[in-house]
């Protein structure tokens, strides 16, 4: 209710009279803007996210140049003459592997058990994550969004076998039922993908789907439809721009978990097929090579990059939520 | 309510159907073509083409695929799951042991996360804005980001480890040998609760701290919407105390959602815990499911995900049910 106090005319254009009085109310994308600009949790959530589209698009290249270290290669002085790897912000070791080299090359996260530059690594990790969740949560939007409209449009037998099948398909265990199919179609990028947005399609078709019906039977609707207006455009002119508010709310979520399933699938060796540096694959081999006993930043460098990748998707999908809330405060 | 309940029963058979076909096609028909044939499996690397037959017509792998598929649901229904290609033994056998893992480690995490979401929730919800309120938020939120397969690792190490080196978070303030947690390992509640209980602490936190978040949230919201209700503030005007209004009015509210919710998560956490279990090397159905993968073991595979996905199902038949019993609204609605 607090919205209707913006519709009242600024006293001032009474006095001002060369305007009209613009009495028009503040459309639900503006005052959602307005609030979340307003909201210190989602500009930090926003500037976190930004950082992180900076390092993945050119905080890799630029840590490899300045560092002189690509992503893959193994560097034999980086680690010690028993095989752990140097720490933080050290440099190199001499020949032997058991001083300090003082002008030796500086890794300024340490290095992997296999003498690979952890920063390095960890900025190029930030692209395999943010590329397989946006284009997984894709998929798994153009799927979930036209099955859920049409289910929530056409109702009837269309609609049963799409609520069935979102209802089967939550029924299989996804970790599980992941790593098999993983293992059947064998590993790679777009198959990870395809894994991913298949566990996931279900949760925007049953939002969307629960829109729809509430939304065809609005006036709006049906008068749309009196003007002759053909199903086609009822569903992507009327109906669609319906869905995007709770959409975009779910959207933020579905990344970040799915940043989280693809480095389930890499910790369980069925994601991006190693050498490519991934958040879930450094974790594993820090703690499976039981390395993270003795260097616990193998295992804090990746597992911290998740969980402020993560911090930053869920801060701002709550922001989202709230600014789009029309219960919700000013 | 019998009506719909009988609906919803029938769809929850007809799923289990649906999933229990789709496990068949995918591990039993599709996986033939990429290995060794079952019967060859079964009948071991050194047996000759006869033995291969003699099996292969003993577990019925000669008949035509849809007959298969019946042979495959008759003895789902008796309990025959088949026999490990790798143990060596019927997989129930090995299913419900793993079962019974699994359920203490999902049950007493539950009792966990809902004796940290519930008071800070719903003090939250009753006093927004204040200074728990915000810590709890910001607890939950990154509680929430948090992936538990980082989680699990960092806790084994810095509870389970570290202090049998003497050091408490990076801190040497304990004596060198001391044991605060075990590491890994399970014992059956039968053998010895005390020792179960004390070896499933570290996971059960473990678990507990991501749901525990997910919790928080929910009930804050749940409460502060309910506490703006008309009939709480018709219940304090009456004179309810903060704790009446609460525990009867507000709480007798929530219940149905949280039920709903509560219901959901642990069927699902039922289907396999699989970070907290291959961590702490808990013998439960996702430790032996992943296990089961890595050695292309397809009838544990197959009775995983069919025992996973019936859980799922009749998990949420159930919530459906009681969330019918204990919210009398959503009775009158079919299709609600």
């Amino acid at each position: 209710m607090a919205q209707r106090a913006e519709m009242t005319i600024d006293p001032r254009a009474e006095l001002d009279a060369s305007p009209p009085p613009v009495a028009r109310p503040a459309g639900l994308r503006a005052t959602a803007l307005r609030r979340l600009r307003h909201d210190p949790a989602s500009i930090f959530a926003f500037c976190l996210l930004v950082l992180l589209v900076l390092a993945a698009l050119i905080g890799g290249p630029l840590a490899a140049t300045l560092t002189g270290h690509s992503p893959d290669t193994q560097y034999p002085d980086a680690l010690h003459s028993d095989g752990l790897p140097i720490g933080f912000f050290s440099r190199t070791l001499n020949a032997a592997g058991t001083a300090t080299n003082p002008h030796g090359s500086l890794f300024i996260l340490g290095a992997d058990q296999l003498g690979r530059d952890q920063l390095v690594r960890v900025l190029y990790g930030a692209r395999i994550s943010l590329l397989v969740a946006t284009s997984a949560t894709a998929l798994a939007l153009v799927i979930g969004v036209s099955l859920g409209l049409l289910a929530g449009y056409l109702g009837g037998w269309v609609d049963a076998i799409v609520t069935r099948m979102t209802e089967t398909a939550m029924a299989f265990p996804n970790v599980l039922l992941g790593v098999g199919l993983a293992i059947v179609i064998g590993p790679g990028l777009l198959n990870v993908v395809i894994i991913i947005s298949l566990f996931t399609w279900y949760y925007p078709a049953r939002i969307v789907r629960s829109t729809t019906v509430a939304t065809k039977k609005m006036t709006f609707v049906a008068a749309a439809r009196a003007l002759g207006a053909r199903p086609r455009r009822l569903l992507l002119v009327h109906l669609l721009p319906q869905v995007w508010g709770p959409l975009l709310v779910y959207a933020t979520s579905i990344i970040a978990n799915n940043i989280i399933f693809e480095a389930g699938l890499s910790y369980l060796g069925v994601g991006v097929p190693p050498p490519t540096p991934s958040w879930g694959q450094m974790l594993s081999d820090a703690v499976t090579s039981g390395m993270y006993t003795t260097d616990i930043g193998l295992a804090l460098v990746p597992g911290l990059a998740l969980v402020i990748t993560m911090l930053g998707f869920n801060l701002l999908g709550d922001g989202i939520r709230d600014a789009l809330d029309p219960k919700g405060r000013r | 309510m019998i009506r719909l309940a009988g609906t919803r029963i029938l769809g929850a058979l007809a799923q289990i159907l649906v999933v229990t076909l789709l496990a068949w096609l995918l591990f039993y028909v599709i996986a033939r073509f990429t290995g060794a044939s079952p019967a060859q499996r079964i009948a071991g690397k050194t047996a000759s083409p006869a033995q291969i037959a003699l099996v292969a017509k003993n577990l019925g792998l000669n008949q035509p695929y849809w007959r298969q598929y019946f042979i495959f649901l008759g003895r789902l229904v008796r309990g025959n799951f088949g026999f490990s290609y790798v143990q060596q033994r019927p997989v129930s056998q090995i299913l419900w042991p793993a079962l019974r893992a699994t359920a203490s480690l999902v049950l007493g995490a539950a009792v966990v996360w809902l004796s940290i979401a519930i008071p800070v929730g719903s003090y939250g919800g009753l006093r927004p804005r204040s200074f728990g309120d915000v810590a709890g938020r910001v607890i939950a939120i990154v509680g929430m980001s948090i992936p538990v397969f980082w989680l699990a690792p960092v806790l084994s190490y810095q509870l389970g480890y570290e202090p049998t080196q003497g050091r408490l978070f990076g801190l040497p303030i304990l004596p060198v040998g001391t044991q605060l947690f075990p590491i890994t390992g399970y014992v059956d509640l039968g053998q010895n609760p005390v020792q179960w209980a004390y070896h499933l602490i570290l996971p059960w936190i473990t678990l507990a701290i991501g749901f525990a978040a997910v919790y928080i949230r929910f009930l804050r919201t749940l409460t502060a919407e309910q506490l703006a209700e008309d009939y709480t503030r018709t219940a304090r005007a009456k004179g309810a105390s903060t704790s009446r209004v609460l525990i009867r009015h507000v709480g007798r509210n929530v219940l149905p959602s949280l039920t709903v919710l509560l219901g959901a998560d642990v069927a699902t956490a039922l289907t396999g815990v699989f970070f907290v279990e291959t961590v702490y090397a808990i013998p439960g159905i996702g430790y032996v499911g992943l296990s089961a993968i890595e050695n292309l073991d397809y009838p544990v595979i197959t009775a995983v995900i069919i025992v996973a996905a019936v859980i799922a199902v009749v998990a949420n038949t159930i919530v459906d049910i009681a969330h019918m019993a204990l919210d009398p609204r959503i009775r009158h609605v079919p299709d609600a």
